[in-house]
C-alpha cells in the first residue's frame, strides 16, 4: 500500500510560485544568518498562536499570523518565495512584537527571534518600509525619534511645582532614563513629572541625563537596524557610567527590555554593572518601605500590562503590588492580564506603518477595560496610554487612562501636571 | 489552475467581494496552503466572505469556471482535509463569525460558521448554558470546521461528540443554492436526516455557513484527578475496569511516558517523570456529594488495577493547568523530534490495552518512537509517530509504519479515524475501512449533490 498524497512534506512538493526572478537560496535575506530559518522549522503548525495573536485577531487573515510569519520564513529558505516581492516584508512589518505567540507556542518556537531575525534581514537588504526607515534616519541625526533638537529632552520639567532635584546634578546613585517619548511627547510629559515628584519626595538620589540621554535605540533595532542602535546604546551605557550611577530606571517599557535583555549582549559586555529597573520595581520598593505617604484613593482601576513589560520583560506583579499599597482603590482584572496581556496596539512601530490595525487592536483592548467595570485603566508605559486613550475617545467610552506614576501622585493629594501644552502643540 | 482562467476568476471574484477581501498575492498563497499538519499545497485566490450571499456568489463563480472550492475554518485539521491539492479557491469562513442567537428558553445557539469554538463557548456560559465538545484546538478551530470533521474532545466520553449537539444548519450548496436542515425542534423525523449528512463531510459536499447548537445547563461541579501508572497497559485495563462498574466520567484522557515529559519540558507543571502512563480523569455533575464520590471510587479502581498514586486537583488553577497541559501535547512533541505524524485511530474499548501493546509492538520493530495519548474512555487513541524528514531513512519508514498502525485498528475490529477525519492522509486506507458498498453509496451522494466535483475535490473517498 502507499500513500501518495499523505506526505507531501514541505520542500517535497512540486508547489513553487512562479514569480518573476525568484531567486536561489543564496542571496536571499536569510541564508546570512540561517537562524531565523532553524527557529521556524520547530513549528508543527498547530495554529495555536493564532488564538493570542493582535494582528491575526483582528484582521482574521492567515497572512497576519505568527504560523504564517514562520511559513513564510520557511519558504524563503526553501527558495519558494522571494523576499523583495511585494507583500513579504509588509507581513513582517505589521506585527506588533508583543510576544504573545511566543508566550504561547508549545513547540517552544522562538518565534519572537524569528520575526526580529527577519525584520534584521530585510533591513539589509534595503527593504525596510519608507516611513521606517525614515524613522532611522531621524534618530540617526537627532539621537531621538521626534527630530527634535536633543537638548530640549527636559522640556517637560520646566513648570513643576519646584525643579526635580536630579535637574543638573553630576554624580548620583541613580539615573532616571526618561525615553524619546515622555521626553519630547507633551501628551507624555505627565510621566515623568510625576514620576520625579514622587521619588523627589521620598529622597532619592537621581539624575537626569538630559541631552546626554539619546534614543535607547530599540525603534532601530525591531526595524532590524541593529548595527545603528548599538552607537546609540554605547553612547547611553557611557552616560549613566559617567554619573557614577548603579542602576538605571527607566518608565518606559520599550527602554527597560531593550536595556535589560539586549544592552549587555549587544554591546559584548556580558554584564554592564549596572542595575536595570523599571519604574513600577523601583516604586514598588520605596511605597513599601513607606516611605511615600498615601492617602486613600476610593476608586475601581483596572491594570494593562505593556507587552515590553510583563510578558516580555517579565514585570507583572511590582505594579500590582503599587496598586495595592494605595488604600481604597481596588483592583479589577481584565480576562486577558499579565503575561497574556493583550497588546495596546502600540507595539512593533507599527503606528507608524498600519495605522488602521493599531486602531483595531486598541479598541479590542479598551473593550476588555470597559468589561471589567473599572473607571480607570492604569498602565505603566506611556505609549499603551497614548494608544488606549485615543481608543476611548474614538470608542467614546467613559474610562479614563492613567498612568501609574500619576496614580501614586494623586494618592500623594497632588495633581499631575502638563503645563507644558501652550509651549508646543 | 491556468494562469489565464486564474486572472478571469481573480477578476470576477474582487468584483463581488471587492478586492480587500479577495487575496492572491504570493504571500497569501502561501499563508493558505497548509492545514495543522506539514503537508502544503498552494490556492490560486483565498476568499473571505461575510454574508451567505457573498459565499453562494463564489460558489457559483467556481461552478461557472469548473475549479475547486475548498471551506475552510483555522486550518487546524489534522488529516489534510483543507489543502488545495488541486489549487482553486479557497474559502475562508474566519470573518462569518457572529453568535446569532442565543436562545436561553430552548437551550440552543445559533452562529455563524467561521466563530472559533472557545469564543462561543464562552458566550455561552456566561449564560449558565455549556457546549460541551472540547476539541484540544477549541480556541484554533471553528464550529465550521468542528461541524466538518465532527470533532471530539476530551469531554465527548460522557456528553457526546460534536454532531450530537447539531440541530440545524445553513448549507450553500455546490449549485449556490441555500439548503436550511434541521431546526430547533428536538425530535424530528420530517424527512431524511439531511443535517447528519453534513456532520462530518469535511467540505465535500456543501459550504456550513451557519449552525444552530444544542446546549444544556453548565455542571457547577468538577473533581479532576491526576492517576499514575507504572505501567502503559495497567492504565489501558483501568479505563475499563472503571467503566464496566457503571461509572461514566467526563473525561478519561491518557498520556504515556514520552508525552508527559514533552509537557513537563514545556510547561513546567511539576508531572510525573518515573511513571509510564498518566489518566486524566475528570467528574461532574450538578450534586456535588456525587461528584466527589464518584471520583473517589474511581481513584479506587484505578489503585486496585495497578495504579501508583492519585492526586485530585485543589484548584480551579490546579485543574486549568492539567488542562492547559493536555492541550498541549501535540505540539509539545516538537520538543522530540522535528517531524511527528499524528494519527487518530478508534478502537473497541476492551481492545485498549491490546492497541497500545501493539503499537508498542509496531514502535520497536522499525526503531522509531511512536506517543501514544488520546481520549482513552471512548478507544480513540492518537498514536503520533516522531521522525526527522530530513533523514530519508526514518521518512521510508513513516508510511509502512502508518499502515500497520491502521491495519491493526481495523483488525481489533476499530477504525481509521475517530475524530481528524480523512482528508487527503488516509484516503489510501478508506476502502480496507469501509467495504466497497459503502463506498460506492458514499460516492453517489456525492455525485449527486456536487456532480461538478468542486467542492474539496479529491478528499474523503478515493476517486475511481
Ligand atoms: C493541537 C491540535 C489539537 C487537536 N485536537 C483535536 C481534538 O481533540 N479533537 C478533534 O476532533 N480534533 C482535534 N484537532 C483537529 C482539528 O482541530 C479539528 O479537526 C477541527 O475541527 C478543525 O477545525 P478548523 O476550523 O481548523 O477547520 P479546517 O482545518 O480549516 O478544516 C478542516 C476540514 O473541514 C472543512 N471545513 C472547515 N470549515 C467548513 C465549513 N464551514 N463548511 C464545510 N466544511 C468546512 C475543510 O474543508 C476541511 O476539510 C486538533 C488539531 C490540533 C492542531
Ligand atoms: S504555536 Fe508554535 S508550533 Fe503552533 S503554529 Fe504557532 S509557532 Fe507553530
Ligand atoms: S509578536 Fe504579536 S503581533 Fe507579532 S506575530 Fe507574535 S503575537 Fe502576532
Amino acid at each position: 500500500m502507499t500513500i501518495e498524497l499523505g506526505f507531501m512534506c514541505a520542500g517535497d512538493t512540486n508547489d513553487r510560485l512562479e514569480t518573476d526572478g525568484a531567486r536561489s537560496r543564496e542571496g536571499t535575506c536569510v541564508s546570512e544568518g540561517h537562524l531565523a530559518a532553524e527557529d521556524a522549522r520547530q513549528c508543527v503548525r498547530c495554529g495555536l498562536c493564532l488564538a493570542t495573536c493582535p494582528s491575526y485577531r483582528e484582521s482574521l487573515v492567515e497572512t497576519d499570523s505568527p504560523r504564517a510569519r514562520v511559513a513564510l520564513v520557511q519558504a524563503l529558505e526553501e527558495g519558494r518565495i522571494d523576499a523583495p516581492l511585494d507583500g513579504f516584508a509588509n507581513a513582517f512589518y505589521r506585527c506588533l512584537l508583543c510576544g504573545a505567540c511566543t508566550f504561547t507556542c508549545p513547540s517552544g518556537v522562538a518565534v519572537d527571534r524569528v520575526l526580529e531575525l527577519t525584520r534584521g534581514d530585510l533591513a539589509d537588504e534595503g527593504l525596510l518600509p519608507p516611513a521606517l526607515s525614515d524613522l532611522d534616519d531621524r534618530i540617526s541625526r537627532y539621537r531621538n525619534i521626534s527630530a527634535e533638537p536633543n537638548e530640549g529632552r527636559l522640556i517637560w520639567a520646566d513648570n513643576l511645582p519646584s525643579p526635580p532635584t536630579g535637574l543638573g546634578k553630576k554624580q548620583a546613585e541613580v539615573a532616571y532614563f526618561v525615553g524619546c517619548v515622555g521626553s519630547f511627547f507633551p501628551r507624555s510629559y505627565k510621566v515623568p513629572q510625576s514620576f520625579v515628584q514622587i521619588i523627589d519626595r521620598a529622597g532619592v538620589d537621581y539624575a537626569l541625563l538630559g541631552g546626554a540621554e539619546w534614543c535607547c535605540g530599540y525603534p532601530m533595532f525591531i526595524n532590524g537596524e541593529l548595527e545603528s542602535a548599538r552607537d546609540l546604546m554605547g553612547h547611553n551605557v557611557e552616560a549613566v557610567r559617567a554619573l557614577g550611577a548603579s542602576k538605571v530606571v527607566t518608565t518606559c517599557p520599550s527602554c527597560f527590555y531593550f536595556w535589560k535583555q539586549s544592552y549587555p549582549a549587544a554591546l559584548g559586555t556580558g554584564d554592564l554593572g549596572i542595575e536595570v529597573q523599571h519604574a513600577t520595581e523601583f516604586l514598588a520598593d520605596l511605597l513599601e518601605a513607606g516611605a511615600v505617604p498615601l492617602r486613600e484613593v476610593r476608586k475601581d482601576v483596572t491594570y494593562h500590562d505593556p507587552c515590553d513589560l510583563g510578558r516580555k520583560g517579565g514585570v507583572t506583579e511590582a505594579p500590582r503590588r503599587i496598586i495595592a499599597q494605595i488604600p481604597g482603590v481596588r483592583l479589577l482584572e481584565m480576562a486577558e492580564n499579565r503575561e497574556s496581556s493583550y497588546c495596546c496596539g502600540g507595539g512593533g512601530n507599527l503606528e507608524t506603518y498600519a495605522p488602521e490595525l493599531v486602531k483595531a487592536v486598541s479598541r479590542s483592548r479598551i473593550q476588555q477595560v470597559v468589561d471589567t467595570g473599572a473607571g480607570t485603566v492604569v498602565s505603566a508605559c506611556q505609549q499603551c496610554e497614548r494608544t488606549l486613550a485615543s481608543a476611548a475617545r474614538a470608542e467614546r467610552v467613559r474610562v479614563r487612562v492613567q498612568d501609574i506614576t500619576e496614580l501614586v501622585l494623586e494618592a500623594m493629594g497632588r495633581r499631575g501636571r502638563c503645563l507644558s501644552r501652550w509651549r508646543l502643540s | 489552475m491556468p494562469e489565464s482562467l486564474a486572472t478571469v476568476v481573480i477578476a470576477e471574484l474582487e468584483e463581488l467581494l471587492g478586492s480587500q477581501s479577495v487575496l492572491h498575492a504570493p504571500v497569501d498563497r502561501i499563508a493558505y496552503s497548509y492545514d495543522g499538519t506539514f503537508a502544503q499545497h498552494l490556492p490560486d485566490v483565498v476568499v473571505l466572505p461575510q454574508t451567505n450571499e457573498e459565499v453562494a456568489s463564489v460558489v457559483r463563480v467556481a461552478a461557472r469556471h469548473d475549479v475547486p472550492i475548498l471551506p475552510r475554518g483555522m486550518g487546524s485539521g489534522l488529516a489534510g482535509g483543507t489543502l488545495p491539492i488541486r489549487g482553486g479557491i479557497v474559502l475562508s469562513l474566519t470573518r462569518m463569525k457572529r453568535i446569532l442567537e442565543i436562545d436561553e428558553e430552548n437551550m440552543t445557539a445559533t452562529a455563524e460558521a467561521g466563530i472559533v469554538t472557545a469564543d462561543l463557548q464562552a458566550e455561552v456560559e456566561k449564560r449558565g448554558l455549556f457546549y460541551p465538545p472540547d476539541p484540544s484546538s477549541i480556541k484554533q478551530s471553528t464550529i465550521g470546521g468542528n461541524v466538518a470533521c465532527n470533532a471530539g474532545g476530551p469531554r465527548c466520553l460522557k456528553y457526546g461528540v460534536t454532531g450530537d449537539y447539531v440541530m440545524g444548519m445553513t448549507v450553500i450548496l455546490a449549485d449556490g443554492r441555500l439548503l436550511k436542515t434541521g431546526g430547533k425542534a428536538i425530535k424530528n423525523v420530517t424527512g431524511l436526516n439531511i443535517n447528519q449528512l453534513f456532520v462530518g463531510s469535511e467540505g465535500t459536499l456543501g459550504i456550513i455557513t451557519e449552525v444552530i447548537l444544542r446546549l444544556i445547563s453548565k455542571p457547577p461541579h468538577v473533581r479532576t484527578a491526576l492517576v499514575q501508572f507504572p505501567a502503559l497497559e495497567t492504565a489501558g485495563e483501568a479505563v475499563h475496569a472503571v467503566l464496566k462498574q457503571g461509572l461514566v466520567p467526563a473525561t478519561m484522557e491518557l498520556l504515556d511516558e514520552t508525552a508527559i515529559e514533552c509537557i513537563e519540558e514545556a510547561m513546567h507543571l511539576g508531572l510525573p517523570l518515573d511513571v509510564e502512563a498518566i489518566l486524566l480523569i475528570e467528574t461532574d455533575g450538578p450534586h456535588e456529594d456525587v461528584v466527589i464520590r464518584e471520583i473517589d471510587a474511581i481513584a479506587a479502581i484505578c489503585l486496585e488495577t495497578g495504579a501508583s498514586r492519585v492526586d485530585v486537583a485543589r484548584s480551579e488553577e490546579e485543574r486549568a493547568d492539567l488542562w492547559r497541559a493536555r492541550r498541549s501535547v501535540s505540539p509539545a512533541l516538537a520538543r522530540r523530534a522535528p517531524n511527528k505524524l499524528g494519527e487518530d485511530i478508534t478502537v473497541p474499548r476492551s481492545a485498549i490495552p491490546e492497541a497500545i501493546r501493539r503499537i508498542k509492538a509496531i514502535s520497536a520493530r522499525y526503531g522509531l518512537p511512536v506517543v501514544v495519548f488520546g481520549h482513552a474512555g471512548d478507544g480513540n487513541l492518537h498514536p503520533n509517530v516522531l521522525f526527522d524528514r530530513r533523514d530519508p531513512e526514518q521518512l521510508a519508514k513513516v508510511e509502512p509504519m502508518v499502515g500497520d498502525i491502521f491495519q491493526m485498528a481495523l483488525d481489533l475490529g476499530g477504525t481509521l479515524s475517530g475524530e481528524h477525519g480523512i482528508g487527503t492522509f488516509k484516503l489510501p486506507y478508506v476502502h480496507a475501512a469501509l467495504g466497497s458498498v459503502s463506498v460506492d453509496i458514499q460516492r453517489r451522494i456525492k455525485q449527486a449533490l456536487d456532480p461538478q466535483n468542486i467542492l474539496n475535490p479529491g478528499k474523503v473517498l478515493p476517486e475511481g
